[in-house]
């Protein structure tokens, strides 16, 4: 339950640093993608893109979906 | 077509905004690799050697709106699998369109097939988010603060988060527009989907969530206002 208080204030104040908008994070999820992928510091390429996928679920479900996919292929590649 | 269509992801905010969304970083054209390269040349060219590009192209567009289908097809066990198939050939129909249409804005920051990837999954998702809130009542703003005031009044709360959460209410009753205190409620506390909400209030995700981050800002400022110190959240 405390868990629970703790994840609604996540959810009502969001992340707490800059953050860029759903436009740049759809913008640029496919170069964020590819670089965590290569083991490359994608935070520090794309600031403010973690922050907006900690305060909005569609985007950090979009960001997991391409992730996986692409991820998937190189495996079987 | 998807109710979210790509364009009108408004631009949203601030802070780390600081270079436009054009992709003025993304490597030059001359630096794609060879697959991109014909991926393009491809979907350029005329007659049947685009032709055939494009059907290589809806099938790689079907394949990832499948997949996310397949991810998220738990969120509407009533669907039958034709159904949901249905969904991901229209979701890979929209995100061709739309791949074509902005085809001049792929710059090589990634594989051509990643980022094209990206407009399926994001035709799909919606798709699937609306369809899961079909025919649903968006919950109204009395069903959030119930929620509010018992998380607050819980004796799990430790004290400092019921200080927290009080004025965190207080902040909303208060301190934020009609419209701020509708947007998060909606999206933060009764879990609608941002989608949905758009499609609803008749705008797009990008401007909702740029009211969001406006009134989680207020939120904030607010709190500091009643004396609590800069909270470090992560939302998951």
């Amino acid at each position: 339950m405390e868990q629970d208080t703790t994840l609604l204030l996540g959810r009502l104040l969001g992340p707490t640093g800059p953050e860029v908008g759903c436009d740049r994070c759809f913008e640029e999820l496919d170069r964020y993608v590819e670089l965590e992928l290569a083991g490359v510091d994608a935070d520090a390429a794309i600031p403010g893109l973690r922050a907006h996928l900690g305060g909005c679920p569609a985007c950090r479900e979009e960001h997991e979906s391409l992730r996986e996919l692409v991820a998937g292929e190189r495996r079987a590649a | 077509m998807g109710a979210v269509s790509l364009p009108s992801i408004a631009p949203v905010d601030h802070g780390a905004e600081t270079h436009p969304s054009s992709g003025s970083l993304a490597p030059a054209a001359s630096t794609l690799d060879q697959e991109s390269r014909e991926w393009l040349r491809g979907l350029r060219a005329d007659g049947a050697e685009r032709d055939a590009a494009v059907a290589r192209l809806h099938a790689l567009l079907v394949r990832a709106a499948r997949f996310e289908v397949g991810r998220r097809k738990h969120t509407l066990p009533h669907l039958r699998g034709n159904e949901l198939d249905d969904i991901a050939l229209e979701a890979a129909d929209d995100a061709l369109m739309s791949v074509l249409r902005r085809l001049d804005d792929f710059r090589g920051a990634s594989r051509f097939t990643t980022w094209v990837y990206k407009f399926a999954l994001l035709e799909a998702a919606v798709k699937l988010r609306k369809r899961a809130w079909q025919g649903r009542e968006v919950p109204l703003e009395p069903e959030a603060w119930d929620v509010l005031a018992t998380a607050s009044a819980g004796p799990e709360a430790e004290v400092e988060q019921r200080e927290v959460l009080h004025a965190v209410e207080d902040g909303i009753a208060n301190a934020l527009t009609p419209r701020q205190r509708q947007v998060l409620l909606a999206l933060a506390v009764n879990g609608v989907p941002i989608d949905v909400l758009a499609d609803r209030l008749d705008t797009t995700r990008g401007a909702l969530y740029k009211t969001l981050h406006d009134a989680r800002r207020k939120l904030r400022r607010h709190l500091e206002e009643c004396g609590h110190a800069p909270l470090e959240t992560e939302e998951h």
